[in-house]
């Protein structure tokens, strides 16, 4: 059982190429621990910003039913996210919000891990809380254990090489993903 | 200092045509006390999901620089703004995002004052929480009481027209548009 093939899927908050969050996601498969599968979930990038009147009028575009099926048929979801002014970045949060209205909402009973990296000594210590937060309300089982905060992260990686260059928080991510294996397989499962 | 005309934009955070947000916006021209001219700010709802291979590549986009240079010639700003998934709208979010990024951020030193309606009794006060935070980040100037948390809105607006009709409401929403006013004219006449 502690083997058992987990499908995975990534979210990166960050739309930039060469975004440290991205490299941190880019990183994950080979971070994780034998038999979890991680890939990068469907863009939110060209979700229109959220309108109930063209939800009810037109729909959900299509891109938002992509995310929503992935995010409904993984295991579990990573996110891995910078923090923007103090907060969600909008982007993410817009994708969220358009999720949330989805019939058969995805993240409900959903296995979730955070991550974030920042230049800053606090490595994204508000955004994750903030996205505790609405993962209350959309009824998610986020992972309490260990916590990823990547601060001063231009020293930890190095964004022309792509890669994490820190061992420590190489080896504290593999501690993270080994521990969402076993949250999965505690909670996981169909709701 | 007292006869001059203040100016104030309404940024609502709400999309929909019968959101009772807007409905709350639509009367606070009316219920300012006089001095406080009130309109609403330019639209969001056309800003792209904020990436900084974007900003770098073609610049701000037009409806940013039309949203960022109306805040900045304003003497305040309301947010009139839901609740999404117990936290700040995520195209809201993505607006104050992109403008964080401008040289002269436009919410800097900006008196700003909060208000909110939701359906349920929190009143949207968890999303009035963090956009607080966020602001905080980008330096603005953050009214405090008395709050505009409006809850159980079905029950303060008529159900055909919108208009707000509950009393307590009202008043408060005078109140605190009168506060805000002074907090304006003191802060001018401080700096």
């Amino acid at each position: 059982m502690a083997n058992a093939a987990l499908n995975i899927v990534a979210i990166c908050g960050s739309l930039r190429k060469d975004s440290y969050n991205r490299i941190v996601m880019n990183a994950l498969p080979g971070l994780a621990p034998e038999g979890m599968r991680i890939v990068e979930a469907p863009p939110f990038s060209d979700f229109p910003l959220y309108n109930a009147d063209a939800q009810n009028t037109t729909g959900f575009p299509p891109a938002v039913t992509a995310l929503g099926d992935a995010v409904r048929a993984a295991d579990g979801v990573i996110i891995v996210t910078a923090e923007y002014n103090f907060g969600i970045p909008g982007g993410l949060k817009n994708a969220l919000d358009w999720l949330s209205r989805v019939p058969n909402q995805p993240f409900a009973g959903k296995p979730i891990a955070l991550q974030s990296a920042s230049p800053g000594p606090l490595g994204g210590g508000r955004v994750q809380y903030d996205l505790r937060r609405a993962f209350v309300f959309l009824d998610a089982l986020v992972l309490n254990k260990p916590e990823i905060f990547i601060g001063n992260c231009t020293q930890r990686i190095d964004d022309k090489t792509g890669q994490i260059t820190d061992e420590p928080t190489r080896g504290f991510i593999k501690q993270q993903l080994s521990a969402f294996a076993k949250f999965i397989a505690a909670h996981g499962g169909k709701v | 200092m007292s006869d001059t005309k203040l100016n104030v934009l309404i940024v609502c955070g709400s999309l929909r045509k019968n959101s009772y947000n807007a409905a709350l916006a639509r009367t606070l021209p009316a219920l300012a006390p006089p001095g406080l001219a009130i309109k609403p700010a330019p639209a969001w709802r056309e800003i792209p999901v904020y990436d900084h291979d974007l900003q770098e590549s073609a610049g701000f986009p037009a409806a940013v620089v039309a949203w960022a240079d109306a805040i900045r010639a304003a003497d305040g700003v309301i947010i009139v703004s839901p609740e999404y998934n117990w936290s700040i709208p995520g195209g809201l979010k993505n607006a104050i995002d992109w403008v964080s990024r401008m040289k002269d951020v436009p919410f800097k030193e900006k008196p700003v004052a909060l208000q909110s309606c939701a359906t349920g009794p929190l009143g949207g006060s968890r999303m009035q929480y963090h956009l607080r935070q966020v602001l905080t980040s980008i330096d603005a100037f953050l009214y405090g009481k008395p709050e505009v948390i409006v809850h159980l809105a079905a029950q303060k607006f008529d159900e055909k027209t919108l208009e707000l009709t509950d009393r307590t409401t009202l008043d408060i929403v005078k109140l605190q548009l009168a506060g805000f006013d002074k907090f304006i004219r003191r802060y001018h006449a401080k700096s």
